[in-house]
């Protein structure tokens, strides 16, 4: 951890615009910052901030380890990881919720139904704590993406996968069936960066918990 | 293909990382035997009835097996719960306080990564049968002369009275569903759902508005003022009491300078009862040390004493030290008779010279090719 900046993972792809909207209303350096540059890392030197650019499922890593000090990221990144890395702020943007889906066919399939059946997901953990805690017994299929594909081929009988307009569902012939939990873009924070450059972090908190309650950088 | 796998998480040292982690730990004896504390040794593996008695179910970190006679047994996830069933056993008719400490490698089943090994190094002391500021003074200011006295830089202990949480925790409004959930969330660090279940409980506004607080409370003695509902809970107030009283008295040893009150700092461990502290440094991204009050885990062992402590994390200590200083200097003995050779050996070594003996009777030239690619090394030839 380098002591003289404070360096912030950012979440190239979606969120990357609205992140980078808020930082600029929240008075951070962003000069150069965009999906289309190529740079991993952009330093500011007079203002002492640095960025590093990760795709999000890579944020919660960097954080914990120290790499970086703070970073912007999913809830549903960071459920899915259980890192150990404080939550300080939700930022309100890049809305999506995690949901069970199946073909159109069942929708009026019962949870309990679903027992001993199979899902394909991108998210192993989520799926799996999920229906643990409702007490059914759920094999998981862990892929890598377009998980929409696996009950049209028949590898699955529904997909644990978040949602944010529902559209690539529709498209899919899926139904949401229960809704696991609701995601935004998350502010996490280094256990010990927390601790050691707590005056650099709480007045960026601050400004940046203004911004959001004011109805946020949207 | 041979088989040359280790179990995940644990390592190899190498001649120089044991040098390294040496030269700490002979750093850090040479300071707890100064202060009085005595070395003691405890068994690798405890049976997890006395480990769950201290430490609470933490099953999943554990690594557990059977003996023979159906016995459940766990190698030690830390130390302080030996100790105390070790004084139970071995210190009830001894004159207290006393004071221990220990060098000893301990095993969780965690996920590795730097800094996270499934067997690591703690070197910790434990100060028995005392209490009150001047007990918790002497640890503390220990902790902080260890971080000293290895070389960190920048450091800082961060300190907390438990009792401040658990208090308002245990205050009449809160069910014991309520409880368990918002020790969950502050456990797991999530700071906004914490305070979105808080703002849905009908409890005291200032109740509310504190708990939210205390997890990322960071600074001098003036946060305490920030935490309103303190006056309004007794146990609370005692205990941030107790705390202010610490700070003042760590102002008196002189260590200031690297002390911050944080409210945050809880311990994982069920045991702890009252100060309790976490040290850091801004080089690594885990902590450095931990510790603390624990005045009722002796009497689960059935001696009923007060106790303090804390333990360093070896490994991470070693991590971001630079090592020590290039080789040492050797002499390399070499000749055509064992028995002049070896005498020669053993006469450098009374002189306090470190000597390796040329096992393979090499020749003259031989061996002087091979000193001239080794700095530290002087040859000599027995003929």
């Amino acid at each position: 951890m380098n002591q003289d900046y404070l360096t912030i993972a950012l979440s190239k792809g979606t969120l990357l615009k609205p992140t980078v909207k808020l930082l600029k209303e929240a008075g951070m350096p962003i000069t150069g910052i965009d999906e289309e540059s190529r740079a991993m890392v952009f330093t500011f030197e007079e203002e002492g901030i640095k960025y590093i650019m990760c795709r999000p499922t890579d944020v919660p890593t960097y954080v914990e380890q120290g790499a970086a000090d703070l970073g912007i990221v999913g809830k549903d990144v960071i459920v899915e990881q259980g890192k150990d890395v404080y939550e300080l702020l939700d930022l309100e943007y890049g809305y999506c919720r995690f949901v069970v889906a199946v073909p159109k066919e069942k929708e009026n399939i019962k949870l309990k139904e679903l027992n001993y059946k199979r899902a394909a997901t991108k998210f192993p953990v989520v799926a799996e704590n999920f229906f643990r805690s409702r007490g059914l017994q759920v094999e998981i299929i862990k892929l890598h993406g377009n998980v929409e594909l696996a009950p049209i081929m028949g590898i699955a009988d529904m997909i644990v996968d978040i949602v944010s307009t529902g559209r690539t569902l529709k498209e899919n012939n899926l139904v949401e069936l229960v809704k696991i939990m609701d995601s935004t873009t998350r502010l996490i924070c280094n256990r010990v960066s927390y601790r050691t450059k707590h005056e650099k972090i709480q007045p960026l908190l601050k400004v940046l918990k203004d911004i959001t309650k004011k109805g946020g950088s949207n | 293909m041979k088989n040359k796998k280790i179990p995940k998480g644990l390592r190899d040292l190498l001649p120089e990382e044991v040098n390294k982690k040496r030269a700490i730990e002979e750093k850090l004896r040479k300071l707890f035997v100064s202060y009085g504390y005595k070395e003691v040794i405890t068994p690798t593996f405890e049976y997890l009835e006395v480990i769950e008695t201290g430490a609470g179910n933490i099953r999943e970190e554990l690594f557990l097996f059977m003996d023979r006679e159906g016995g459940i047994l766990s190698l030690r996830p830390e130390m302080t719960v030996s100790i105390a069933r070790f004084a139970a056993t071995h210190l009830e008719d001894e004159e207290f306080p006393q004071r221990l400490y220990y060098n000893a490698n301990v095993f969780r089943h965690v996920q590795p990564q730097l800094a996270r090994y499934r067997e690591f190094w703690q070197m910790g002391i434990e100060l028995l049968g005392a209490s009150g500021v001047w007990a918790d003074s002497e640890v503390i200011s220990l902790a902080v002369r260890a971080l000293r006295e290895i070389g960190i830089r920048d450091f800082k202990v961060s300190i907390n009275q438990i009792g401040i949480f658990n208090s308002l925790l245990n205050d009449g409004k809160l069910s014991d569903e309520h409880k368990e959930r918002i020790r969950y969330l502050i456990e797991s660090k999530d700071l906004v759902e914490l305070s979105r279940y808080l703002e849905s409980l009908e409890i005291d506004d200032e109740l509310k508005e504190t708990l939210a607080k205390m997890p990322v409370l960071h600074g001098g003695v003036e946060i305490l003022d920030k935490l309103s509902y303190l006056n309004k809970n007794k146990g609370a107030y005692a205990a941030a009491q107790d705390l202010l009283h610490i700070y003042e008295a760590l102002k008196a040893c002189g260590i200031i300078e690297h002390i911050v009150i944080d409210t945050g700092i809880l311990r994982g461990l069920d045991y702890y009862t009252g100060i309790v502290f976490e040290g850091y440094s801004p080089d690594l991204g885990y902590g450095l040390l931990g510790g603390g009050r624990y005045d009722n885990l002796l009497g689960k062992f059935g001696l009923d004493r007060p106790a303090t402590g804390f333990a360093l994390g070896v490994d991470r200590l070693a991590l971001i030290l630079d090592g020590e200083r290039g080789e040492e200097e050797f002499y390399l003995v070499g000749g055509s008779e064992l028995g002049k050779v070896m005498q020669k050996c053993e006469e450098l070594r009374a002189k306090g010279y470190i000597v390796e003996m040329d096992v393979d009777k090499r020749s003259p030239e031989e061996l002087r090719k091979m000193v001239e690619t080794r700095g530290n090394c002087r040859l000599l030839y027995i003929d």
